[in-house]
């Protein structure tokens, strides 16, 4: 992960058709688009797992169906804890026929309709619930050397309960690490660069203008009518974290894709 | 094992407004979804015929509409779906509504199970299940829990009451409804969810189904809706906790055991 970082590729997330779309087809073909230029800018694509709880279907069977590229280092999938295990092995599995290799493993957020992981399905007999740790530990122990696993960071939960949770992570295989989404300078962020000097750290960058859903992110209100220009923002994460890879969240593909040559120059 | 899974399309708030004229639920402009309970059953049809083999077909009564939720029951792995379609069948109480299903189960023919969830979370009757076992004169077994063995001519099952559970053993053709401790339903796949959009779904009318116009609709209904209400609201109270944070945590730990929530 932090040949990515060196080399500026840009991390972009790609959020895949919903359960219940009424334009299924229609949604298809706009992922496979989003998915297509990723690719051909050299970037890598970053494929959520039923993000915010919302029922979608899972990127490995969206690339499988659609027969898009997969350039191991260009390809993330999100994996989270809300899966029944037979269904987890099929998506690691997928993973690996395809030759997808980053998987970014989270606790995740679950709805009445998606199935949570048991302690017992995994071999976690000892933990009461099923978190990332347990499903890195899963992975790790099940697919020994298949996949590199990364991790989130929230700087916005108290800290000292973060840190310690970041540890566990890194104790059960995780080697790189995705932030909440940032507007700024964060001293937390800071403490964490500090802290593992030698951890490559992507930090989010918002690229949305829907300030709600990122109030909702980083669990204080940001007022509808701030001003918030994401490219702005983006810019400014860059000098403040010359060190860290940059993960796009909701980016914008007609407003601010091409605008993202020029944000951060490649070597 | 030839399985029918009867299924709903509910409107998908629990905030359904009721036509005062008619007291029926006013459907036109609401979301709808798949009646929740009805996944279980049909998760529970699919798993038997992962397990033993055979054939799942789901069946709705609903208006054109419906049709949604039985390409859904085709996506998680139905094999196919009839769609019972016809103003003759508006105006349906739970009677009526059984009637009809139990025709069509007669038509498809060979039936060795018919699964319902244990009710529709619009009517919250729990009547359809029992009603379609007796049109039909079959054994049933309603609030089913788990499937505990399946024989060639007979299923063991496990029926959930208040103070524990009941073992059944029913002859084939049985009607269960079940409960949503049953399983863990699946969520379509993209294959599946690609094969239902391009499937077509038979609809049948009353006179392919041989339904007697006397026993269908409004006049095969002999329920009538007097008055519906609103539930009065419940009753809620605010509990504000201070003190440190350990004594905030026993205090809340206090009331949630208070309330036997924990």
């Amino acid at each position: 992960m932090l040949h990515h970082i060196q080399n500026r590729i840009y991390h972009v997330e790609i959020l895949p058709p919903k359960q219940d779309s009424e334009k299924l087809l229609e949604d298809l073909d706009l992922f496979a688009f989003k998915y297509n230029r990723v690719m051909e800018s050299g970037y890598c694509a970053c494929i959520t797992d039923n993000a915010m709880g919302l029922l979608a279907f899972q990127g490995t069977e969206v690339i499988e169906e659609l027969k898009l590229p997969v350039y191991p280092e260009q390809v993330m999938i999100h994996l989270n804890t809300f899966h029944t295990k037979k269904n987890l092995d099929e998506i690691l599995h997928s993973c690996i026929s395809l030759g997808i290799r980053y998987l970014l493993v989270v606790s995740g957020d679950g709805s009445e309709r998606l199935p949570k992981l048991k302690p017992a399905d995994i071999g976690a007999e000892g933990a009461e619930t099923v978190t990332s740790v347990e499903l890195l530990q899963y992975i790790r122990r099940e697919y020994p050397g298949k996949f590199t696993l990364g991790v989130a960071f929230n700087p916005y939960e108290p800290e000292e309960h973060e840190f310690a949770k970041l540890e566990r992570k890194l104790a059960a295989g995780a080697s790189f690490v995705i932030t909440q989404p940032l507007i700024e300078k964060n001293p937390v962020v800071d403490r964490l660069l500090a802290k593992h000097p030698g951890l490559p750290v992507i930090v989010e960058a918002w690229m949305s203008k829907k300030l709600h859903l990122l109030s909702d992110a980083v669990g204080y209100p940001i007022p509808e009518n701030t001003e918030y220009d994401p490219i702005e923002t983006l810019k400014s994460l860059h000098r403040a974290y010359p060190r860290c890879g940059a993960y796009l969240s909701l980016l914008n593909f007609k407003t601010h894709y091409d605008l993202l040559r020029d944000t951060w120059q490649s070597k | 094992m030839k399985i029918v899974v009867c299924i709903k399309q509910v409107p998908a708030t629990s905030d359904a407004k009721i036509d005062p004229e008619t007291k029926r639920i006013i459907r036109e402009g609401q979301k709808a979804i798949l009646n929740p309970f009805d996944l279980y059953a049909l998760e529970e049809a699919i798993q038997l015929k992962e397990t033993y083999g055979g054939e799942v077909i789901a069946v709705t009564m609903g208006p054109p509409k419906a049709d949604a939720v039985l390409r859904e029951a085709i996506a998680l792995g139905a094999d196919r779906a009839v769609h019972l379609c016809d103003s003759a069948f508006g105006g349906s109480d739970t009677w009526a509504t059984s009637y009809v299903l139990a025709k069509a189960i007669e038509k498809i023919g060979g039936v060795d199970l018919v699964l319902c969830g244990k009710q529709a979370v619009d009517g919250d009757t729990a009547q359809v299940g029992p009603g379609i076992a007796a049109h039909l004169d079959w054994v049933q077994a309603t609030y089913v829990m788990s499937v505990e063995r399946v024989g060639t001519t007979s299923i063991t099952v496990k029926r959930m009451h208040e103070e524990g559970y009941d073992l059944c053993e029913l002859s084939f053709p049985a009607v269960l409804t079940v409960v949503k401790d049953i399983n863990t339903p699946r969520v379509p796949t993209l294959k599946g969810r690609l094969a239902a959009l391009q499937c077509e779904i038979p609809v049948w009318k009353p006179a392919d189904i041989g339904a007697e116009p006397s026993k269908i609709g409004l006049a095969g209904s002999p329920t009538r809706v007097v008055k519906t209400q609103p539930p009065e609201p419940r009753q809620t109270r605010t509990v504000r906790i201070t003190g440190t944070p350990q004594e905030c945590a026993k205090a809340l730990i206090r009331e949630l055991r208070l309330r036997s929530l924990v």
